[in-house]
C-alpha cells in the first residue's frame, strides 16, 4: 500500500487448525495473495510444534535455516518483511515447559514467562521486525477478579519483558482482547499506567475494543501516546450481555456455543452492519501521525483469500489508499 | 507502463448459506465477488451468454449490470462467451440444418448487449464435443466455418468480433484442423481466441499458434495445465473435462508449475504489438480443495510480478532498437 501509514497483513486467518497451513507451497500462495492485495509486510502469530513452521520461532528457523533464510522465503512472494508477531504466554505450547499453564496474573509464573519470551525477542530482532504483540492476561472466566494490585502484578512482568524487547530494538505492545481479564476501559488504562511508557505500548484492535465495549476512536484519541500498534478489523456485535464471563468463553461466546449463539464475531472491513468507525479511526491515526504498523486482520472469518481481497478493496476504494 | 487491460472470465464459486454457488446467488455475493476482482486490479469483465438474463434480472438490464461494474472500478464488459458444447437436434454447429436456430440465439444475445459501452469479443466454441461430431472431415469443418462466417457478419454489425475458442475436446482441436477451419472462414468476420491451456492439452503450441495467427487473434484465456492429452481423453463421452479417467483436473492458475510458458507468450504478445484485452480464466478451480478467490489472487500476483517483468524486458528491447 502506498501511504504515509504503514500497512501489514496478519497471516493468522490462514492457520486455522493444527495441520492445515504447513506446506511451503500453501504458505507461498497465502503470501502471494497478501502481496497481490498490496501488502508487503506480514504479522505472524505464535503457535507450537512441528507444524507451526510459520508461527513458532524455533520451528521457523528449523525450516529455513536462519533468519535470512526465512526472509528469503517471504521475498519469493514479494513480501518484504515481518512487521510484528503475536504471542500469548497463557496459550500452552510444548516449547514452553511442555504445555505448562502459566499466567501473567501469578507473580510466581513471571520468571518462566520472561524466559519464554526470549525466543520471540531473538527471532523478531533477527528478522528485523518491530513489535512483539502480546496477550497481556488470560481470559476473564479463568482469572479471579483483578484489583489494583492484580493489575500491577501483570504490569510488572510486561515491564520486565519490555526491557528485553527494548534492548533488542523492538517494541512491546499489549493487545487488548474482548475475553481478557483486563476488560473495561478503566482496567486497561490502569494496566497502561502500571507499565513503563518508554518500553511498553498498546496494540489497539478496533474490533476487540468494540466487542469489549470500548470505543476504539475515543480511546485512541485519549491515549494516542501509548498506542504503538494497531489491528484493524470490524465486528457486527458488542458483548452487551457480559458473555465474556461465561465458562469456556472462547467457545461459548466466540463460537456461538451459548449465550446469543453468535458463531462469528469478527469481520472484514466494510462488512454490512459493521460497528467500527473505520474511516474515523484511520483519520484519527493520520491526525496523530501514527508511525507504527497498521495490521489488517480477518481473524478466522471465512475464506482467507476472499477476506484479504475485500480488505484490500476497502483500503483502496473507501480509504483512498493506492495499492502501488 | 505495465499492461493494464486485464479482464476476468466469469467462472467463480463462492460459499453461500445454500452451499457453494456462483456469486449470482444474490447481490451481496456479487458485491463481494466484484470487489475482490477490482481489488486485484482487473478492469475488464467477460461473461457467459447464459448469465446475461440473470444479471439483467438482478440489475435491471445488462447495461445496468455494466454500470454496477463500473461503479466498482471496472471499465466495461469486454467479452461474451457463447457455446454449444453438447450437440442437440436443435443446435449443433456441424449440422447445417440447425444454423438458423444458432444464428437466432446469437441475435438474442446481441440484443441483450445493446446499450453496453463496447463489448469487443463474441467468443464462441466453434464446435460441440468431438465424440458427437466425429468423423471430422473437411466437409464437417466447412459446414462449421459457414456458420461462424454468418455469425461473424452479424456480430460485426453490433460492433463485436466473433472469435473462436478451441477446446481440447472439441471437434476442431489439432493444428491441422484449426488451420483448415481458419482457411475456410473470412478473416474479416471470424477471429481467433487463444486459450493457452486448451491448446496445450490438445498438443498444439499456443505461442506458435498466436505467432501464426497474430492478425486474427482478438483475445486470450490465460490458464495453465499440467497434462497433455496422451490417452485420447478428448473422445471420452459424455464429457472429457470432468470424466477423463486419467486426468481428474485439467486446468490450473498461472504460476503453479504447469506446462504453458506464460513469460514467453507475454513477450510474444508485446513484440507483436497486440493491444487488446488479456483475460484470466479459472475453470474448475475448486477441484481438489482449491478456491477461486485464492486462485485469482495467485494468478494476479503472477501477472504483477513475473509477467510484468517479461513485458518490461521486451519493452526495453524495443526501446533500445528504436
Amino acid at each position: 500500500m502506498k501511504d504515509s501509514l504503514r500497512w501489514s497483513y496478519a497471516l493468522n486467518q490462514w492457520n486455522v487448525r493444527l495441520d492445515v497451513f504447513v506446506r511451503h507451497e500453501d504458505q507461498q500462495r497465502a503470501l502471494k495473495t497478501v502481496s497481490a492485495c498490496g501488502f508487503d509486510h506480514v504479522e505472524l502469530a505464535s503457535g507450537t510444534g512441528r507444524w507451526d513452521n510459520i508461527s513458532r520461532p524455533e520451528v521457523i528457523l528449523l525450516n529455513h535455516g536462519s533468519h535470512s533464510g526465512f526472509l528469503d522465503f517471504l521475498r519469493r512472494a514479494e513480501v518484504h518483511g515481518v512487521s510484528s508477531m503475536f504471542w500469548d504466554p497463557q496459550a500452552p505450547a510444548e516449547e514452553e515447559e511442555g504445555y505448562a499453564f502459566r499466567t501473567t496474573a501469578n507473580p510466581d509464573d513471571h520468571d518462566a514467562i520472561v524466559e519464554w519470551s526470549k525466543p520471540f525477542v531473538d527471532f523478531l530482532a533477527g528478522v528485523g521486525a518491530e513489535q512483539l504483540v502480546v496477550r497481556p492476561v488470560g481470559s476473564a472466566w479463568m482469572t479471579p477478579p483483578l484489583g489494583a494490585d492484580g493489575i500491577k502484578v501483570i504490569g510488572d512482568v510486561w515491564n520486565r519483558i519490555g526491557e528485553l524487547t527494548s534492548a533488542a530494538g523492538l517494541g512491546l505492545a499489549l493487545h487488548y482482547d474482548c475475553l481478557g481479564a483486563v476488560h473495561t476501559a478503566g482496567e486497561l488504562t490502569a494496566l497502561l499506567e502500571a507499565t513503563d511508557p518508554a518500553t511498553v505500548g498498546l496494540a489497539l484492535d478496533t474490533a476487540e475494543f468494540t466487542v469489549g465495549g470500548i470505543d476504539p476512536v475515543a480511546y485512541y484519541r485519549e491515549h494516542a501516546d501509548r498506542v504503538t500498534h494497531v489491528h484493524l478489523k470490524d465486528t457486527r456485535y458488542a458483548d452487551t450481555g457480559e458473555e465474556y464471563r461465561m465458562p469456556g468463553a472462547e467457545s461459548t461466546m466466540l463460537k456461538g456455543g451459548a449465550g446469543r449463539r453468535i458463531e462469528r464475531w469478527f469481520y472484514e472491513l466494510g462488512t454490512e452492519g459493521g460497528l467500527v468507525d473505520v474511516p474515523g479511526f484511520v483519520a484519527a491515526l493520520r491526525e496523530n501521525e501514527f508511525g507504527g504498523w497498521v495490521v489488517v486482520e480477518s481473524d478466522h472469518g471465512g475464506n482467507p483469500a476472499e477476506l484479504a481481497m475485500l480488505n484490500s478493496w476497502y483500503l483502496q476504494h473507501e480509504l483512498g489508499v493506492p495499492k502501488r | 507502463m505495465a499492461w493494464t487491460k486485464w479482464s476476468y472470465m466469469d467462472h467463480w464459486v463462492t460459499e453461500t448459506p445454500q452451499g457453494p454457488q456462483p456469486p449470482s446467488f444474490n447481490r451481496a455475493s456479487m458485491d463481494r465477488y466484484v470487489k475482490q476482482l477490482s481489488a486485484l486490479g482487473f478492469t475488464g469483465f467477460d461473461t457467459f451468454f447464459f448469465y446475461l438474463p440473470v444479471y439483467a434480472g438482478m440489475y435491471g438490464g445488462v447495461p445496468g449490470f455494466e454500470r454496477y461494474l463500473q461503479d466498482s472500478g471496472f471499465d466495461k464488459i469486454t467479452g461474451i462467451f457463447s457455446a454449444y458444447p453438447s450437440a442437440t437436434r436443435y443446435t449443433a454447429p456441424h449440422v447445417r440444418e440447425t444454423h438458423d436456430r444458432i444464428v437466432a440465439d446469437c441475435t438474442n444475445t446481441l440484443r441483450m448487449c445493446e446499450g453496453l459501452t463496447g463489448v469487443e469479443n463474441f467468443i464462441v466454441m466453434p464446435t460441440s464435443t468431438y465424440h458427437q461430431t466425429e468423423p471430422v472431415t473437411d466437409d464437417t469443418i466447412k459446414v462449421v466455418a459457414d456458420l461462424w462466417n454468418r455469425v461473424g457478419k452479424l456480430t460485426l454489425e453490433h460492433g463485436m468480433k466473433t472469435t473462436c475458442h478451441f477446446e481440447f475436446w472439441g471437434a476442431i482441436r489439432t493444428r491441422e484442423q484449426i488451420d483448415t477451419f481458419l482457411s475456410y472462414t473470412d478473416p474479416e468476420l471470424v477471429h481467433f481466441f487463444c486459450d493457452t491451456a486448451q491448446h496445450t492439452i490438445a498438443g498444439v503450441d499456443p505461442i506458435q499458434l498466436f505467432r501464426d495467427y497474430r492478425d486474427r487473434c482478438t483475445g486470450f484465456h490465460f490458464k495453465d495445465t499440467k497434462n497433455v492429452d496422451e490417452h485420447e481423453a478428448y473422445r471420452t463421452p459424455p464429457d472429457p473435462e470432468l470424466m477423463a479417467p486419467q486426468v481428474t483436473r485439467w486446468f490450473y492458475e498461472m504460476g503453479e508449475g504447469g506446462l504453458v510458458d506464460f513469460p514467453a507468450l507475454m513477450k510474444e504478445i508485446v513484440r507483436s504489438g497486440y493491444d487488446g484485452w488479456l483475460t484470466v480464466e479459472h475453470d474448475k478451480a475448486e477441484l481438489g480443495g482449491g478456491s477461486y478467490a485464492e486462485a485469482t489472487a495467485v494468478a494476479k500476483w503472477y501477472i504483477d510480478n513475473v509477467l510484468a517483468e517479461a513485458e518490461a524486458e521486451v519493452r526495453a528491447e524495443l526501446e533500445a532498437a528504436r
